[in-house]
């Protein structure tokens, strides 16, 4: 009698035990937030915004195609019924192998490379065959700035207006080199590498200004936006992201949307004292232009340090969006998707500017896939958070509230100095990095290439000591639910829905190209340039290049009125710093862990920095 | 001889033993007087013209070496100094593998030592104006000890990283190889 | 010698030194509401152990005494039950209820007294977070408006009665905060975060002390308490958090300059100067403290000249390092670090 209590008792404490552990496992699923949009007419899509995005000349001037950052190309004469005959035209050695994040460039018959470090820039002609070297121009950046960029060496690319050619410098400087001749017209120092300043990112060249941000939040840097005039170089204006007022040139024209986002020199008040000098908040991702409006839109950087406890406080104006004048700088609307960011959410990803059906009309909105793992759809004239849907696996965030527009945080998350919190996802690159997506008006659907990461996130308190990191944390991260590491999916930003999505080994760090062909392109970083089906996912076409792609793949048209599509392939970046850096990964903290999650990139690829271009055959 | 003899022999010989066999480790607290620099290290992979040889291994190098409070202050020199925001926990980043067994400019503890004080191309900060050479030395003994360099009774047993990695006690390393021609 | 001028002589340096620490760093201090209610548990149960005690004493006196006188006196013999006389069997049962009823008193009294000090500690208006290092204290005070936190080191500023909650959290190994006079003690454990409340009620400067053994300068590890009117109290927390005052002669700017450049902004943070050092203590009103090094000297320009030029040879093993630096720079940098009121 006795044994058989005892064996029920066991049996009923066994599978208690594991119904237990059945409901701990099961992650309640991320919440949408409800949402507020007015009844939509069936089969409307989004088109990009009309004054931002010219009709398709067959160039590529700038690295989001268009002020509206679609990346899609009108040229329609590869398709998936001929893509699988897609062959190599002709390449070409940049001769160096650093991660590779830039697009070429292409304006009427000349094709031009923008390097990462040292920064060289190529022009190819493209008339000739095999497309020779016109000139290269060398800018000789500071070798000591490579000390001082938290995420490899990149370039996330030129720009080409009236005549010249715009680039950043790794140790800060803007340069403006004739297109023609390959001359330099003028360069600018902003950065300053001795406080941790670098610049990686494109610069947005509109209106005659030309628009820089810096790099370096994990630096302890403070971060800014920066317009030169176009023709001379000079400093026309400079708004810094931290500070007063004045100094985030915040005046009578500002109106954010939220009552969280207003006050007097929250810069100043949402920070703990002489935090906000140090506090981050950089511009190294991309610029978006409404050439109706005159206003530029862009994402401003994390706060630093990463260790939260150091800085109380909503840490304005860090992880938000702003708006601003690009004659004056001063700012119109802002608005902040991670008050008090906790997991490094930078929210400098790419904007894509686009008009939506509403009513019976169309309401002027932006698309913007962040890194917090929300697809916010957001009215551009005011900010105003129309939807935010997790288009990926969130357990960070309980959603977006969208009356007071402020994200729910879950507080199990929350890192705590002296402690290590697990299990967050999305991990600190987020469920998106900054590789852009493409915008096809065709589909309407906004092809997103992104990550399945999760984190350990260990809080430390952290020094200050310019010139050197100020993050205070050591993070380790590994795949997300699934056990791919990264996805490219086509998601609805009006049914809020995934439509289809292709699952990836590896992270998906490399940006997308839409063409009007029916066709989406993207790389991984083991190498594969893959071509698949807009519209079903289906993969029509992949091709083997010698490194990792993470650089923005073009599509142009040749001298020949042939459609060609251009990468360079040149594995790097935060996440293939494994294989650029040399890494040893017994040690998962690396790369501020990102070394954990690609432990066997190395073996499946190698630093490179070649530059393939592909067509039909006759 | 008496066995009372022969016995309080015994327990003095042995007692002898004991405490000749307590070398307690020297922890140095102290910088030398003033005008004490870091020397300059010789990168290993040089040419010695006309037949000439490097200099030997600075004096002070023994007073840090395996000396197992000088590591463990390096250690928590280490990250305060932010050295784990660049290098991370010797798995490398912004900054090259420190565990591994590629020394650009030498893995000896004075050219590691140099290569702190003075600051390198391509990006390590020049630490001289900011730490005493105290805590240079301190800091090189610390780096050889993320790849297994010194003696295990030196390096710390336990692991104090996050994610539990092996502690260097249990990881074996290989010997210093010349250092990496292939960086730009 | 008599027994009495023995005791004399031995009591009485006891009783100076209690007079001496009575309202500084004594446990009878009486500062606060919580070391109230510890001293008067502790008379209680001196009171009530000590009349115990005294009885027992009086009993033993009392048999020994009486065994000398009696021969037959009521002896248990072995082997033997022997009835024991009813004066004997009352004298044990009141002795077994007098014990029952103190006990149960010394709890009774040890309840109330744990729950009114944890009563006390609710509603707390004002939050302190003290981290401990080896072998100073961090010290930073919380506000809901992030840019109202203070951060200093080593001396602690409370209002009077206005319960404190003081967080306790360690950088490194295991200390323990105690402020004899105004309460227990309480260990900060590294990983973890442990709190205490405190209710002062009396004005005054008091002391604590490190109470766990963190390290070779364990015992240099003291901090000054001073508890003050909440006006002043305001006054002091909004001073602290003004900026460090910009240099004005020609020594304290070459102070100024060779701290912000040398290896002092490495670890220490002066407001308003590039110095954002976050490993060592926060120098901004670094003058305006009563002690230096945590306690191991009192504050004077002699002792600022000795620290700044050798810190090893005070405190040996402190973190701060011996750097050796040249007269001129020591007289600029003293300079300099006595500006910063």
């Amino acid at each position: 009698m006795r044994r058989v209590h005892t064996a029920l008792l066991t049996i009923i404490a066994v599978v208690g035990c594991a119904g237990l552990q059945a409901c701990k496992k099961s992650e309640p699923a991320s919440t949408t937030a409800p949402i507020q949009t007015a009844p939509l007419p069936n089969g409307a899509h989004a088109i990009p915004a009309a004054a931002a995005s010219p009709a398709d000349d067959g160039n590529w001037v700038m690295p989001g195609k268009d002020y509206a950052g679609t990346r899609y190309s009108a040229l329609n004469q590869i398709t998936p019924a001929n893509v699988s005959k897609l062959a190599l035209s002709f390449t070409f050695s940049t001769a160096t192998t650093k991660g590779y994040e830039a697009p070429p460039l292409v304006v009427n018959g000349t094709m031009y490379l923008i390097t990462p470090y040292p920064n060289l820039l190529y022009a190819l002609d493209l008339t000739k065959p095999g497309a020779p070297t016109k000139w290269v121009f060398k800018p000789k950046p500071l070798a000591a700035s490579q000390g001082v960029a938290c995420c490899d060496v990149v370039n996330r690319g030129a720009v080409y207006d009236a005549g010249k050619i715009f680039f950043n410098t790794l140790d800060g400087q803007t340069f403006a080199v004739d297109a023609n001749t390959g001359q330099q017209v003028w360069s600018t120092q902003l950065g300053d590498i001795q406080k941790g300043e670098t610049i990686t990112m494109a610069p947005l060249v509109a209106g005659g200004k030309v628009l820089v941000g810096d790099s370096g939040g994990e630096m302890g840097v403070r971060g800014w936006i920066a317009a030169l005039d176009e023709g001379s170089g000079k400093l026309a204006w400079r708004a810094f992201n931290t500070g007063p007022d004045k100094d985030v040139l915040i005046g009578p024209r500002f109106k954010p949307f939220y009552p969280m986002d207003q006050g007097k020199d929250l810069g100043v008040k949402t920070w703990p004292p002489d935090a906000w000098k140090i506090g981050g908040g950089t511009v190294w991702g991309w610029l978006s232009y409404d050439p109706e409006t005159k206003l530029i839109y862009y994402g401003v950087g994390n706060p630093g340090p990463w260790n939260p406890d150091q800085r109380p406080g909503a840490n304005k104006w860090t992880t938000g969006v702003f708006a601003r004048d690009i004659n004056t700088g001063e700012a119109v609307w802002y608005y902040q998707t991670t008050p008090h960011d906790l997991f490094d959410h930078d929210d400098i990803n790419e904007i894509i500017l686009a008009d939506i059906p509403w009513g019976n009309g169309r309401r002027p909105v932006m698309f913007r896939p962040a890194r917090a793992g929300f697809f916010y759809v957001q009215d551009r004239r005011t900010g105003q958070v129309l939807s935010a849907a997790p288009y990926g696996f969130v357990n960070a965030y309980k959603g977006v509230d969208l009356k007071t527009g402020e994200i729910i945080p879950n507080d199990d998350k929350n890192p705590k100095q002296g402690r290590v919190t697990r299990d967050i996802c999305p991990a600190a690159p987020g469920l998106k990095d900054w590789n852009p997506s493409a915008f096809s008006p065709q589909t309407g659907l906004v092809y997103i290439p992104h990550n399945n990461l999760c984190m350990d996130f260990g809080a430390m308190e952290a020094n200050y000591i310019a010139g050197t990191p100020y993050v205070g944390a050591d993070v380790k991260m590994y795949a997300g639910p699934g056990g791919n590491r990264g996805a490219f999916t086509a998601w609805d930003p009006l049914n809020r829905r995934k439509v289809w999505e292709i699952k990836e080994d590896l992270p998906v760090w490399s940006p997308a190209l839409a063409t009007a062909g029916g066709l989406v392109f993207y790389g991984t970083m083991d190498g594969w340039f893959k071509a698949v089906d807009a519209r079903t996912g289906k993969l029509l076409w992949q091709f083997k290049a010698g490194s990792g792609i993470i650089g923005q793949p073009i599509s142009y048209r040749g001298p020949d009125g042939r459609q060609y599509i251009a990468v360079v392939a040149g594995v790097g970046g935060w996440a293939g710093a494994v294989v650029v850096g040399k890494m040893d990964t017994r040690d998962p903290t690396g790369a501020l862990g990102f070394a954990n999650a690609v432990k066997d990139l190395p073996m499946k690829t190698t630093a490179g920095g070649m530059l393939y271009v592909f067509t039909l055959p006759r | 001889m008496s066995s009372r003899f022969r016995a309080s022999v015994l327990a003095f010989a042995m007692a002898a033993l004991t405490l000749g066999a307590c070398d307690r480790e020297e922890h140095h607290d102290r910088a030398k007087p003033l005008g004490e620099t870091v020397p300059a290290g010789q990168s290993p992979d040089t040419i010695w013209p006309g037949g000439s040889s490097p200099s030997p291994l600075d004096p002070r190098a023994k007073l840090y070496d395996n000396n197992a409070p000088a590591i463990a202050e390096g250690q928590q020199l280490f990250s305060q100094m932010n050295c784990v925001g660049c290098h991370s926990h010797g798995g490398g980043g912004m900054g090259p593998a420190l565990m591994d067994d590629e020394w650009r400019y030498g893995g000896r503890i004075d050219q590691i030592a140099a290569s702190i004080a003075e600051g390198r191309p391509n990006g390590m900060p020049a630490w001289k104006t900011k730490l005493t050479s105290d805590q240079i030395w301190k800091l090189a003994a610390y780096v050889r000890s993320l790849s297994g360099l010194p003696s295990k009774d030196a390096v710390s047993s336990r692991s104090e990283g996050m994610s539990s990695g092996t502690p260097q006690t249990l990881v074996s390393h290989g010997n210093i190889k010349n250092s990496d021609t292939a960086e730009q | 010698m008599t027994i009495r001028s023995i005791v004399r002589v031995g009591l009485a340096p006891l009783l100076l030194g209690a007079c001496q620490y009575q309202h500084y760093q004594s446990d009878f201090g009486a500062a606060a509401v919580e070391d109230r209610q510890f001293l008067a548990l502790f008379w209680i149960f001196m009171g009530v152990c000590g009349f115990m005690y005294a009885l027992v004493i009086v009993f033993l006196i009392a048999g020994v005494v009486r065994s000398r006188r009696a021969a037959d006196a009521n002896v248990v013999e072995t082997g033997r039950h022997h009835q024991s006389s009813p004066l004997m069997r009352s004298t044990l049962i009141g002795w077994t209820a007098l014990i029952g009823v103190g006990l149960a008193g010394l709890a009774i009294a040890s309840f109330f007294a744990d729950r009114s000090m944890a009563r006390a500690a609710t509603g707390e208006k004002l939050s302190i977070t003290v981290t401990g290092n080896q072998w100073w204290w961090d010290v930073s005070y919380d506000s809901d408006d992030a840019s109202k936190t203070m951060r200093t080191a080593n001396e602690l500023h409370l209002p009077v009665g206005v319960p404190t909650r003081i967080i306790l959290k360690s950088a490194d190994v295991i200390h323990s905060f105690w402020v004899p006079s105004l309460n227990g003690k309480q260990d900060l454990i590294p990983g973890r975060q442990n709190d205490i409340t405190i209710v002062p009620r009396k004005i005054g400067i008091f002391r604590g002390q490190c109470a766990e053994f963190c390290g070779t300068q364990h015992a240099r590890m003291s901090l000054v308490v001073i508890v003050e009117p909440y006006r002043d109290f305001i006054q002091w927390w909004d001073h602290q958090l003004q900026p460090a005052p910009a240099p004005t002669t020609p020594l304290t700017l070459a102070g100024y300059q060779y701290v912000t450049s040398g290896a002092c902004g490495a670890c220490h943070n002066i407001g308003g100067t590039p110095a954002s050092g976050t490993v060592g203590p926060d120098l901004t009103h670094l003058a305006s403290r009563r002690s230096l090094a945590a306690g191991t000297m009192p504050m004077s320009e002699g002792n600022l000249y000795g620290w700044v030029e050798d810190p090893q040879s005070l405190k040996p093993g402190v973190k701060m390092p011996t750097i050796g630096l040249e007269p001129d720079q020591l007289h600029a940098v003293v300079a300099y670090l006595e500006t910063l009121k």
